[in-house]
């Protein structure tokens, strides 16, 4: 990747981010969002998330693929995060589970 | 305004708010910063998103992204992270409506999940409490972001490969979703995206991160529908 395509990047996303941010409070202080477009907006983070996530853990390249120590990792993560609800303690888990799956196997 | 003047206006209240809220970014600052070292954007670039982006969720998709997808595939993911943000500024906005204009246009800023989650329960406070505590909780994740991250610079890529670290944000991202979600619309939405994104992992430049995000919104969106049909 260039440094030119990089500094596009860095400079659009932020950008883009503080518009975001800034959009109801500066521009439409005095107007309230329509119910529809808020239930929608309720589901945006959960799905993106949810889409990166599986994207990140199977890899893009070359179809999908995912190790059965990566698979194990991820599960108990998944059960910490539920259970705690502390992202600390799910990383420990995730990663300590792979750590000793690969180990093992 | 000197030194000593700045730290008096400092709200101890929000440091101490601050605190708990911030020691799990740590680790993630961390994954953040060797995604920076390792990721296919000058390092020193990808650290700048700490400042320019400033939003841990975005920032790594960016980071971790880059190079494997086309520049406009990566700026989409990036974004449509960050879309919930506009929920904030909405969610925002009446109290904010009593603040000084350059308070309007420098607050959004700020205006990340921890700093969104803990002002959110001070917004009954007077227009200039209610300043003075949204500052200091923004300052505080904006300082102690930027060197997190720088540390996860340093030390990331001293750490052996058999750490498999290059793993951690896809465990990081898997906790943030089960953490974020507790209603039934959320979860349906987190579930509908990962199957269909699981689907189509084998789609170019990761367009299964959209196609999935897309179909995830709109399950959710109906299963709100059907919910509120229910009550």
């Amino acid at each position: 990747m260039s440094a030119w395509s990089a500094v596009v990047i860095v400079a659009i996303v932020g950008v883009m981010t503080y518009s975001m941010r800034a959009v109801v409070i500066v521009a439409m202080a005095n107007r309230a969002i329509p119910p529809a477009v808020e239930r929608a907006l309720r589901s945006v983070g959960p799905a993106v998330l949810a889409a990166l996530a599986v994207s990140l853990a199977v890899g893009g390249e070359g179809g999908p693929n995912l190790e059965i120590a990566e698979a194990a990792g991820l599960a108990v993560a998944s059960l910490a995060a539920w259970r705690t609800r502390n992202l600390i303690i799910t990383l420990l888990a995730g990663m300590t589970t792979l750590w000793l799956m690969t180990w093992l196997f | 305004m000197s030194a000593g003047a700045l730290i008096e206006r400092i709200d101890r209240g929000a440091v101490a708010d601050s605190i708990p809220l911030f020691l799990p970014a740590i680790p993630f600052g961390f994954v953040l910063g060797l995604a920076a070292t390792e990721g296919e954007m000058p390092a020193l670039i990808g650290w700048s998103t700490s400042m320019f982006i400033f939003g841990g969720a975005a920032q790594l998709a960016v980071l971790t992204l880059a190079g494997t997808a086309s520049v406009w595939a990566v700026v989409v993911a990036g974004l449509v992270i960050n879309t919930r943000h506009v929920m904030y500024s909405a969610a925002m906005a009446p109290t904010f409506q009593h603040q000084p204009r350059w308070m309007r246009w420098i607050g959004p800023y700020f205006l990340i999940d921890q700093v969104f989650a803990l002002s959110l329960l001070r917004s009954d406070r007077s227009p200039a409490e209610f300043r003075r505590y949204y500052l200091t909780v923004g300052l505080f994740f904006f300082v102690n972001w930027q060197w997190a991250t720088a540390l996860g610079m340093v030390v990331g890529p001293i750490v052996p490969e058999s750490w498999q670290l290059g793993f951690a944000p896809a465990v990081l991202f898997f906790g943030l979703v089960l953490i974020g979600v507790n209603q039934v619309p959320q979860a349906v939405a987190a579930s509908v995206g990962g199957a269909v994104s699981l689907a189509s992992a084998g789609l170019q430049d990761r367009l299964g991160i959209l196609v999935g995000a897309i179909a995830g919104v709109i399950a959710g969106t109906v299963a709100e529908l059907r919910t509120d049909g229910a009550e």
